[in-house]
């Protein structure tokens, strides 16, 4: 017998390797089995369709044979600042309407590991799409192509390290945050290893381009194997320390089951992983597992900023007419896209929330759907709601400038119950409290209590 | 637990009064409880050119590296025979002559970086070059010896690294009527006041909560208290005039903040920095004494430390583009007026002993500024909030 799907195990799934689920598509999938719908997410995914803005104007100064004069490095710094917002929508844009939805989340995950940053959009871009298709694939594959990209070579200096002047930059964060995790190698694997990763570089096109010259090509000693190791084989060898698989493992732990990590349920996963380094054979067993729909699991953790702006998107879809308010709430809510904090990226969970995001997320929703207005008491009267929310609208609602499109709400939740809808919106139960409060409010119409629903602290957890 | 620990806990007890030899420490823990000292933070962003703002002004290599970009003598305001300022910072004189101003020089740290967002980290997280750390210096801060996240208040719309600790961060503003009116939804209020915290305190949602309730009563604490305090100066107008106003405001109100930032920003002056430099210094300059002026009518200037730092300084040579590239050390301003050292602090880096790609060798390391606020300042740990110990300085 077929097991069929719950909706909520559904709508977990959706929102794991997604940005959420609307009501009816939730429903014709229910009607199928968990190996069915995970066996669709794969077949979905399966083709990288590169994300690619118009950068022609870029192109001409990186297809150039002469060599820039400042004035065009200067010109190019601007277009490429400028472009780098249109990379930043685009991707956004990608998150929101994208099929390919599991490459596209795992695409936003990886980035948070190999993390990366240029003031080049086309090497930027290039950097993106690399994520883009390896993020399904296997993983060594993956670590050699990041550590040949021009944008990487650039941010943690490989184009510096020379065999005259070692540079160790890469070596190091390769170890500590791509592939190992602290502590498991020593400051002699650092220097060695450097070694292997001399000669890196990159042409103004954004290719990789090997120099021998620089290359050292001597005997190098690592993880105690000895030879002259290119940056390839150093790769190799970290692959075959078993750890390289769990340090991976529990990240893909965190960010898509739980931010506290289970050793049982890891070490399942490393015994899947190790060896093959299939990320696609991975997060097929992690979907399929049981307890990737446990009690504990669903609805635990808290939405990334890109998250809540992408899932709300996907109950009612709204635009910004001015594309930099998207930048700026990405910058105030803590999260903008090809521009992280740092090499170690964004620690996520609870560190995305403190006193001014918290209180900017609860009031978003309504900010951006609603002219600001969430609720009002009961017995009110109706016109006197319009006159309140003109007056939100005054006082708030003059930044952000929005078109939301409620004919797909509305579409959607036509069947669904108004006792029913906090369980499509919403992805964890309402605290007892807050559920007696909503009680006594006049939930108006569904779209009123989509928004109050939304201006839940409930609705930060996915 | 260090002397003074011990004497602040040991007042409590009231013993003190048996124990003739700690009367001198018990003078300090007194004045301490009954000033409230706060710690006034300000970033100038983008890389600061040091060199054109404390000058070497009767040091040939200065002029030798910088042909168009070197302030000529007769336009320096010296302050020693080897030391001046740049011409658009005549309010910091005045500082200085009062004994408010104590200028460190040829501050950095080991390896340093060139990047301006790392090297912002390095001075926001107080790490090493080579390490990333995910809270910053004040996030420690409060994570240790915070009640609030008013506690430390950052005056912009959102909160650097520098005041996110690991339990505890701070909050940020710039105005905090706008952040008030953006909490006090009466859905907020509402679905917040019944909330049993017991429960749910470790969890994520329950983590939300907490973090709602207290923004919720932050803000309005910060709104509420803030309407009682007044500037008693008229402030240039630009968003750092704004800021510092803002500041002020928050600290005569009585405030129980112990920490502010601010930032002024712009000085990336790869080109023609003349002009940019000198406008931007001008409105640092204006600003802070300002600021100073409004304290002290106040009476909030003595509890007031204020420190001036910027990610780094620039390269001794002009570029091209009668600019600088990004370098290394560079000047730490700190104003107040319980200087113990007051006017220059240590002599100017040397322009002849530069590093591999010519900047300035640093001398003294920022977290031992840090370290000596912590310490003598704010009255705490500072090694268990620097996560290493360094020595203190004495310019407080």
């Amino acid at each position: 017998m077929i097991r069929l799907m719950k909706r909520k195990h559904i709508q977990h799934l959706f929102w794991r390797v997604g940005f959420g689920i609307l009501p009816e598509a939730n429903d014709t999938l229910s009607k199928k089995s968990k190996k069915a719908i995970v066996n669709q997410i794969f077949k979905d995914s399966q083709y990288v369709i590169p994300l690619k803005i118009d950068t022609s104007e870029i192109d001409k100064f990186l297809n150039s044979d002469q060599v820039m004069v400042a004035e065009n490095r200067k010109k190019l710094q601007k277009l490429s600042r400028e472009k780098t917002i249109d990379l930043n929508v685009s991707w956004i844009n990608r998150l929101k309407h994208s099929e390919a939805i599991l490459r596209e989340k795992m695409t936003l995950f990886w980035a948070n590991v190999f993390v990366c940053e240029d003031n080049n959009v086309v090497y930027i871009q290039q950097f993106n799409n690399t994520l883009r298709q390896h993020a399904l694939g296997h993983f060594g594959d993956f670590v050699k192509a990041i550590s040949k990209e021009a944008a990487m070579t650039k941010y943690l200096n490989t184009k510096q390290n020379r065999k005259q002047s070692p540079n160790e930059n890469f070596a190091r964060e390769l170890m500590e945050l791509f592939t190992l995790g602290e502590g498991h190698y020593t400051e002699e694997d650092i220097k060695e290893s450097a070694r292997a990763f001399t000669g890196y570089s990159h042409n103004l096109k954004g290719e990789f381009v090997f120099r021998n010259r620089t290359h050292d090509i001597g005997n190098k000693t690592f993880f105690g194997k000895t030879g002259n190791f290119t940056g390839d084989d150093i790769i190799d060898i970290i692959l075959e320390e078993k750890q390289c698989a769990k340090y991976i493992c529990e990240k893909v732990y965190r960010y898509f089951v739980n931010d506290t990590i289970n050793e049982n349920h890891v070490n399942e996963m490393v015994a899947v992983f190790y060896g093959d380094y299939d990320i696609e054979k991975l997060m097929r067993f992690v979907l399929l597992s049981d307890w990737f729909y446990d009690e504990e699991n669903m609805g635990s953790k808290i939405k990334s900023p890109i998250e809540f702006l992408v899932g709300m998107n996907t109950i009612v879809p709204f635009t910004f007419q001015n594309k930099k308010q998207l930048l700026y709430l990405q910058k105030q809510l803590g999260q903008m896209l090809l521009h992280p904090p740092n090499v170690a990226g964004w620690k996520g969970g609870k560190s995305w929330i403190d006193s001014n995001t918290v209180v900017l997320r609860l009031k978003l929703p309504s900010l951006i759907l609603n002219n600001a207005y969430i609720s009002k008491a009961k017995n009110n009267a109706s016109d006197f709601k319009e006159t309140k929310k003109a007056a939100f609208k005054k006082q708030y609602g003059r930044f952000i400038k929005t078109v939301a499109n409620w004919e797909v709400f509305n579409t959607n939740f036509d069947e669904v119950t108004m006792e029913a809808m906090d369980e499509y919106i919403l992805n964890c139960d309402i605290q007892k409290e807050a559920r007696v409060y909503l009680n006594t409010l006049d939930k108006g119409s569904k779209q009123e209590y989509c928004i109050q629903l939304m201006s839940l602290p409930e609705y930060q957890m996915c | 637990m260090d002397r003074r620990k011990f004497i602040k806990h040991s007042t409590l007890a009231s013993s003190l009064f048996f124990v003739p030899s700690f009367v001198k420490g018990f003078e300090q823990v007194a004045s301490n409880r009954l000033g409230y000292k706060r710690l006034v933070i300000i970033q100038l962003s983008g890389g600061n050119d040091g060199l054109n703002t404390v000058v070497p002004y009767r040091n040939d290599l200065y002029y030798k590296a910088r042909p168009k970009l070197a302030i000529p003598q007769n336009k320096i305001i010296n302050l020693n025979d080897e030391l001046g300022l740049h011409p658009s910072l005549t309010p910091l004189k005045r500082l200085y002559d009062n004994g408010c101003l104590s200028i460190i020089n040829n501050v950095g740290y080991p390896n340093p970086v060139r990047s301006h967002f790392r090297s912002m980290d390095v001075w926001q997280t107080a790490s090493d070059a080579n390490t990333f750390s995910q809270t910053g210096w004040l996030g420690r801060y409060l994570d240790r010896y915070g009640k609030h996240p008013y506690s430390a208040i950052e005056i912009d719309d959102s909160l650097s690294l520098a005041l996110k600790g690991e339990h505890l961060n701070g909050i940020a503003t710039q105005n905090p009527k706008v952040l008030y009116n953006l909490s006090k939804d009466p859905y907020f209020k509402n679905i917040g006041t019944h909330y049993n915290d017991a429960h749910l305190s470790e969890h994520n949602l329950g983590y939300l909560y907490k973090t709602m309730i207290e923004a919720q009563s932050s803000a309005q604490y910060i709104f509420e208290t803030s309407k009682t305090g007044t500037n008693k100066m008229e402030y240039p107008n630009n968003k750092f005039g704004n800021q510092l106003k803002t500041t002020a405001q928050l600290i005569n109100s009585g405030l129980e903040t112990k920490v502010f930032y601010t930032s002024l920003g712009g000085f990336d002056t790869h080109v023609n920095q003349l002009n940019t430099q000198g406008r931007l210094l001008k409105m640092y300059a204006e600003g802070i004494e300002t600021f100073v002026n409004d304290l002290k009518l106040n009476n909030t200037f003595k509890d007031t430390l204020i420190l001036t730092f910027s990610e780094f300084g620039r390269r001794v040579e002009q570029n091209a583009n009668v600019g600088t590239d990004h370098g290394t050390a560079n000047a730490v301003f700190v104003v107040g007026d319980q200087l113990k050292k007051q006017g220059i602090y240590n002599g100017m880096a040397s322009l002849s002993d530069l590093d591999d790609i010519g900047d300035l060798k640093f001398e003294i390391d920022f977290r031992t500024i840090y370290a000596t606020v912590l310490n003598k300042w704010l009255d705490v740990d500072d090694e268990s909030v620097l996560k290493r110990s360094f020595t203190s300085l004495d310019f407080i």
